[in-house]
Parts: C-alpha cells; structure tokens; sequence
C-alpha cells in the first residue's frame, strides 16, 4: 500500500488529537500496519490551534510528519485556511459545514459532514469528532467499522462511550452511501 | 509475534525507566515532558517506591541526588526551563560522582520559548549547561524502538560509570503516538554494579581510567560527600596535585570508554558519497530524504548519532577519509556544525540545514538541501 497521511485541524478541546490516535491504535492493532501520529498546538489549556497528523503504512514509518495529506479534516475555518495548502491535488477534504463556511475552489473531493449539528443532537457536541472518524473509517479501507468500535471502547471513559459510539454510527451512516475507491483518496 | 502497542514517546521513556528498575522519581512537570511525571506518579507508588512531586527543579534534582546515595535509582525529565535550573545540581552530581538519568524533553528556547514546539537546541546546554570543566554522557533517541533501548543503556552507563546521564528527545517524538514492539523481560540487559565495602574510607579511590567503586552506604561507616573538589576520602582539598588527578580521574573514567558509549547508527554509508550527519526527529527526515535521494541516484548516506556527548568524533573522522561532502541537519541555529567544523578538514565541503523555528522538517526539505551539494 501507499503510505496514507491524514490531518485534522481545528481548535483544542474538539477532541482532535484523540480522534487521530484512535485512528492510529486501530490500524496497528487491528490492521497489523503501523503508525505515526504527531500534533502540535499552541500554549493554551483549550481554544487555541491544534492539529493532528496521521501516517498509516504497511512498513515501519521513517519521517513522522509528511509535507502534503491524502486527507484533511477541517474542524474550523481558521484550520482550513491554514492547512489547505498542504492538502494533495485531488485530494479528499472533510470539513465540518457549522464551522467551516468558506472554501476556496480546489482540485479536491470535498465531503462537508454536519459532526457538530448532529453530536449536539445527540446529547453533547464534544462527541463531534467521533461522527468524522465514524465518516473517515470510509475511507480506510484496512479498518473496519468493528475495528474502531472496539477501539473507543477502550479508549474514551466509561462515562462517554455510549455517546462516543452514537456518534460514530452517525458518520458511519453519512458515510454509507458513498462510493469511494483508494483512487478518490488522493 | 508480540503483539505491537501503540504508545506516547513520553510513556515509552517511563515504560523503559521502570524496565530498567527505576525506584525514585523526583520532579516538577513541565510540558513537553509532563506525561513522565504523570506515569510515574501513578506507577511507583504502585510498586512501592516514591514520587515526589517538588517545587521546583533545583530541588527536584537534589532529590534525586539524596535518594541515588541511598542506592534508588532515579530518573527526573523536565524541558529547557526546567534544564536551566538543574544546572547547579547537575554539576554536583558530576563532581561527586553521583548516578542519575535526566530528561530533557527539549522546546524551543530560549527562556519559556516555545512550550509546545520541537527544538533541538539544548544540545550544547547538556555538554556545557553547568560550569568547570567536565565530563557528560548525552544520548539522543530517534525512533520509539530507541527511546525504549536508550532509556535503558541511560541507567546502565550512569551506573556504571558514576555519572548524571542525559537522554535528549525532541518534543516531536516525546507526544507522538507510536506503534512499538517493547522486548520482552529477559532480553533487557540491566547493568549489575558490584558494591565494595568500605574498609577504610577511600571513596574515591581507583586507578585512572577505573570506574569508581560502587560504596555500600549507610552500613555505619562516616562517609563525606562533597561539592568541593576532594581528595580520595571525599574531604575537601585545594592541593594541586590531588586536584589535578581527581580531574583526570573523573574525564577519564567517561574517556576511556568511548567504544562502549559512544552509538550510532549508519544509514546507506558504503559507498556514500555525501554523508548526512543528524540525531532525533531531523535524523529521520534525514532518512526519508536519503532513500528518495537513492531513487534518483544520489549517493547520500546518513550518520545517526544516538550518543550526542561524548561527541562520534573518532568514527566520525574515519568516515571523513573518504566521504568529502557533509551536511548537518539539526533544529537549531548551528550546535553540532561547528562540531562537524571542528573534527572534519578542510577538504570536507560543508552544509548544513538549520531552524529553529518550531517545524520539524520534511523529508523534501532535506532532499532538497542534499541536492545543493
């Protein structure tokens, strides 16, 4: 396989960078593959920047960070401003329609996913990132949506799993009719 | 097959710490660091050892230096800031000759810089930081596999040889989630020191080039430990001539050794005709850069250096008899170029890649540098 690198971008407390190590935990536990997942954010305890990235490969991972994505998932307009650039040509955009309005005309497939408007209809909009990991599990093909289940399972708290997994259903069901090839990727 | 995990740089460097037996912790989180503090303030506790949690990092390494006489092994990990402070006490534990292993965890500086960003530019405060002249062991993992393993050879040198060692990590590598594959028990090798007994008080006795013996403290003997320089008992002394030896006795129980201290790793180098030289996160990009470079038929190599002090030099200045083009990729404005500078000849065309702006870089970053040669 191509290495396949992901970013996620958006503002801290959205749940970013844990959506990025679920994604990762689950392509090394149940893909057999590995990966890398780096990030950087501001000084700020939430509110400020912050940025997940993601590299999946069927072999051991040299750089941790890459210069252009496969995927990126905009969480805010500001992310999506700042990181569009690094996105491929052809490359798959994700972006979340509450929060990011603006998008420039590109060469990319472009998916907007309401995350917010239907985590908040579920009972909490922290819960906003695990409808795009429900959404992005589409197009990893390596993973399955069991796989992932499991994985926040047992990887969020007790409290929140029922929430979490509701949430992710409801990006696995965004995601259902969409015909997508490894080709679409990027 | 062992089942791989996915794990912190942080949580490896704590994983590895506990391997390595690691019964003491004394320190003042500080991020990119703090997730140390956080496993082993949970953990040893557990097993019945001690966190200490202290205000701040002065004091954090006075504790570790009290509780390594008591024959704890210690770990503290901190970032810039934090290795700022610890300078006096580091110079204590050199010049009493006390084991301990240091974290740094390194962000941009200077001052409070940039907490949340990789740097590599601490490199010359982890050989000079702390004042007078003397000897330092610093090791610099790149890959999880090597946080893990250099963890482990931290204890075991700082043991062996009565010295603070210092493990540098970049903040990139430190908060990373990685896949890692941790070696079972058996197949972990822990440096075993033998403990003399004190017959009559001499300490600090051995011949030049000997590692110090190993005291068995608190068994009723008086024993003096100091700051000032001392004679072979520890009693302080200003006699040149015994000064003059202590000093020697201290570089050369660290220089006699360079073959089992000094690692690294070679990438490509057979028949290389450009020599990258690198160490952490840049050393990694560097690896990227030089495979993408073979496709297109550059002859480029790649020195990982994973003991930074005491600097590669003597494998280094082997390499330089054939290879003639080196470039240093580091995060920072030019610590180990002028290392380079000083061990490679005139014949040695030289570059460097440097920032020290909070990015990491990228594979085609290097590549392109690589391609100015």
């Amino acid at each position: 396989m191509k290495p396949l690198s992901v970013r996620i971008g958006g503002f801290g407390g959205q749940g970013i960078i844990l959506t990025a190590i679920i994604l990762g935990t689950a392509a090394v536990k149940k893909g057999n593959l590995y990966a890398v997942q780096t990030q950087s954010y501001g000084s700020e305890a939430r509110g400020g920047e912050c940025q997940a990235e993601l590299i999946i490969s069927d072999k051991p991972i040299n750089s941790p960070t890459t210069e252009y994505k496969d995927i990126f998932v905009a969480l805010f307009q500001s992310a999506l401003d700042k990181y569009l650039i690094t996105l491929k040509k052809k490359g798959t955009l994700i972006v979340d329609p509450k929060l990011v309005t603006k998008i420039p005309s590109i060469e990319a497939n472009i998916y907007q996913v309401p995350a917010t408007e239907t985590a908040i209809k579920l009972g909490n909009r922290i819960a906003a990132n695990m409808v795009v990991l429900g959404f992005l599990q589409k197009f990893i093909k390596m993973i399955s949506k069991e796989d992932l289940r499991e994985v926040i399972t047992s990887m969020v708290p007790k409290k929140f799993i029922d929430i979490n997994l509701k949430a992710f259903d409801a990006g696995v069901h965004f995601a259902e009719d969409l015909e997508i090839t490894m080709e679409d990727i990027g | 097959m062992r089942r791989k995990q996915v794990l912190q740089g942080n949580i490896i460097v704590a994983k590895a710490a506990l391997a390595a037996r690691c019964n003491f912790f004394a320190g003042y989180p500080i991020t990119p660091s703090s997730e140390i503090a956080q496993f082993m303030s949970r953990e040893l506790p557990r097993m019945g050892y001690d966190f200490i949690q202290m205000e701040d990092e002065i004091a954090s390494l006075g504790a570790c230096i009290g509780a390594s006489l008591s024959g704890r092994k210690v770990l503290t990990a901190t970032s810039g800031p934090g290795f700022s402070l610890m300078q006096e006490h580091l110079g204590m534990a050199v010049m009493a000759e006390i084991p301990l292993v240091i974290v740094n965890v390194m962000r941009g500086g200077p001052s409070t810089g940039l907490p949340t960003k990789p740097s590599q530019s601490d490199i010359m405060q982890a050989r000079w930081g702390t004042h007078g002249d003397h000897p330092i062991i610093a090791l610099y993992p790149a890959f999880a596999d090597e946080i893990y393993s250099e963890t482990i050879r931290a204890f075991n040198l700082s043991e062996k040889f009565w010295n603070p060692v210092i493990i540098l990590l970049d903040e990139v590598l430190a908060k990373a989630h990685e896949d890692i594959e941790l070696p079972r028990k058996n197949d972990i090798h822990i440096y075993k020191e033998k403990i003399h007994r004190i017959k009559d008080l001499n300490i600090y006795d051995r011949e030049i080039g000997e590692n110090p013996p190993r005291v068995d403290f608190f068994k009723g003997y008086p024993i003096h430990i100091d700051g000032l320089e001392h004679d072979k008992h520890g009693w302080p002394t200003s006699d040149p001539e015994t000064v003059n030896k202590m000093q020697t006795l201290r570089m050369q129980k660290i220089y006699h050794y360079l073959d089992e201290i000094v690692k690294f790793k070679e990438y490509y180098m057979e028949d290389a005709e450009i020599m990258i030289f690198s160490f952490g996160v840049s050393a990694r990009s560097s690896l990227a850069a030089v495979k993408m470079a073979r496709e297109q038929g550059i002859k480029v190599g790649l020195f990982q250096a994973l003991t930074i002090w005491p600097f590669p030099k003597i494998p280094l200045k082997e390499r330089f008899k054939q290879i003639k083009k080196v470039l240093t990729v580091e995060l920072n404005m030019g610590q180990t170029k002028y290392e380079i500078e000083r061990i490679s000849l005139d014949d040695v065309e030289k570059k460097a890649l440097l920032r020290a702006n909070g990015i990491p870089f990228t594979p085609n970053e290097v590549l392109d540098k690589i391609r100015e040669f």
